[in-house]
């Protein structure tokens, strides 16, 4: 949902492998905001899949089945905002157990900044001001922080809590994206030739910071990257922070 | 009552107010004379909708013409617009929490701490105000309707027993109310569109409508049996058509308020794009 670059949703509409994906937007982390459930279906047309979104906030008086309609998707996609309002708002709805359930049972789970970090045990957060650690759905059972480099506290908090004892992980740059399958990391992607990724963990005492190169999206051959595509009915994540969503 | 318990204030709507309809401008009113202070310091809550802009608006607008100092906090937007919660909340006359799903305005309020500051705010003797959500938040329980389905929801418990709120336009919400009661929440009061309740403490000080014929209801048990009374509203509906009035002085004197109410909101108002 970048403006005017639409790699890396390209990229997750080919993960699902279907004529006409079903994509179900949660924009939960942000309080539902109008503004960006428009963006959702400008950037997911109804030509190339049949997109639909859960509210949580607005409500139109129909009784609606999450649990179905969640569990009925190609791919579920989670917008930006707070990941502190975002987790405590699924856990009154019992929306994480269904994202689990949903995840084991092959349904793509996927989401930029607040929407990437929540699939993890933990990670960095500076959605309120400072930077601070904060505890996800564990799906993942790395740390992750988003926005790295394009906002200097994060990396220094994040190191920190690594050198603490927070378990390794990765951070990601803005239009770079994490493609795992089950908890193992598959690929790195990016809609913008350089973006990177680094993976994080404590070695000896010392906080280790290993380069990722990601693939460009953009550049010829894009269709042919090189690496295993997930074996479909896996689990399959992918996580995009992108510079246009709010900070996680 | 006690001094301390005549201190801690709460007007709990049952619907109508500034987010729906422009008559129930005297539930505005009543709003702002909660403090004795000439420039009320109001702050909407507008979570329990997601922080919507159009709520925000009218919170705005309902409210300019009162002459009181507006701020809003929006808990979505804490990361562009950081706010000191502690310090901002503590220092209103009132604080007005929105309509929305109660469910999730609670987990919000949680995740946030906003829950405790709410509490220490009534001790200190800022007044409480909501509307909907807003209304049965204080209260140990309330009916939600977030995914269309009435369910209970339990709330900050600051008042004692039960709320539903829009129960005269609402038969579902009603009937899931009483049903609720009858099986074992606490009893509590049911309140229509229009009609406030104001406690003092524990006490429930005044029965307002701004709509004629509007009223509230104390359900509970007794014996075994769900009674439903009718509580005495006293009606400050205005004729129809009737514009505020004030003397010219207190216009004046709104005026400059209201000058310093937009000077102080610039700094919290403006909404960014997520």
């Amino acid at each position: 949902m970048e403006a005017e670059n639409p790699l890396l949703d390209d990229y997750v509409l080919s993960l699902a492998r279907t004529e006409r994906p079903r994509v179900c937007f949660l924009p939960s982390a942000s309080g539902d905001a109008d503004h960006y459930v428009v963006r959702f279906y400008r950037a997911f047309e109804a030509s190339r899949c049949r997109p639909s979104h859960v509210s949580l906030f607005r409500r139109d008086g129909v009784p609606m089945d999450v649990r179905a309609h969640l569990l009925a998707q190609d791919v579920i996609y989670v917008g930006g905002g707070s990941v502190l309002s975002l987790l405590g708002v699924w856990s009154a709805h019992g929306i994480d157990l269904i994202l689990r359930e949903a995840w084991e049972s092959g349904v793509i789970l996927c989401g930029v900044s607040a929407g990437s970090l929540c699939w993890f045990a933990e990670g960095i957060t500076a959605f309120h001001g400072a930077a601070r650690p904060f505890t996800g759905l564990g799906l993942l059972p790395w740390s992750n922080t988003v926005h790295y480099e394009a906002e200097r506290g994060r990396g220094d908090e994040y190191r920190r809590r690594l050198a603490e004892g927070m378990c390794p992980g990765f951070a990601a740059e803005d239009g770079t994206a994490l493609h795992f399958t089950g908890a193992r990391l598959h690929r790195v992607v990016s809609s913008h030739p350089g973006a990177r990724a680094f993976r994080m963990s404590r070695t000896s005492g010392r906080v280790v910071r290993r380069t990722l190169r990601a693939a460009y999206l953009g550049g010829d051959g894009a269709n042919a990257l090189p690496g295993r595509v997930a074996d479909r009915g896996s689990p399959s994540l992918r996580v995009a922070p992108e510079p246009a969503a709010a900070a996680g | 009552m006690s001094p301390a318990g005549s201190r801690r204030r709460i007007l709990a709507l049952g619907g109508g107010g500034f987010t729906s309809s422009a008559e129930d401008w005297p539930l505005d009113e009543l709003t702002a004379s909660l403090t004795s202070r000439p420039t009320p310091r109001i702050c909407l809550l507008p979570t329990a909708s997601g922080d919507p802009e159009e709520q925000i608006r009218r919170f705005y607008a309902a409210f300019e013409p009162l002459g009181c100092e507006l701020s809003h906090i929006s808990l979505f937007r804490l990361g562009t617009h950081p706010v000191n919660l502690r310090e901002h909340l503590l220092s209103r006359d009132v604080i007005y929490v929105g309509g929305g799903s109660l469910l999730n305005l609670l987990a919000l309020w949680r995740v946030h701490g906003v829950d405790a500051l709410l509490c220490e705010a009534w001790q200190l003797g800022v007044a409480l105000c909501g509307v909907s959500a807003g209304s049965m938040c204080w209260f140990e329980a309330g009916v939600t309707r977030t995914y269309g389905r009435p369910s209970v929801a339990s709330g900050l418990s600051l008042l004692r027993g039960s709320n539903s709120v829009h129960y005269g336009g609402d038969p579902v919400r009603r009937a899931a109310y009483r049903s609720a009661v009858a099986e074992g929440i606490p009893g509590g009061y049911a309140v229509e569109d229009g009609v406030a309740l104001l406690f003092a403490g524990q006490e429930l000080v005044d029965v307002v409508s701004s709509r004629p014929g509007a009223r509230a209801y104390r359900v509970q048990l007794e014996g075994g049996a769900l009674v439903e009374r009718p509580l005495e509203a006293r009606e400050i509906a205005r004729p129809p058509g009737s514009p505020p009035s004030a003397p010219v002085s207190l216009v004046e004197f709104r005026e400059a308020a209201q000058r310093r109410s937009r000077a102080s909101r610039n700094s919290l108002r403006s909404i960014p794009p997520v």
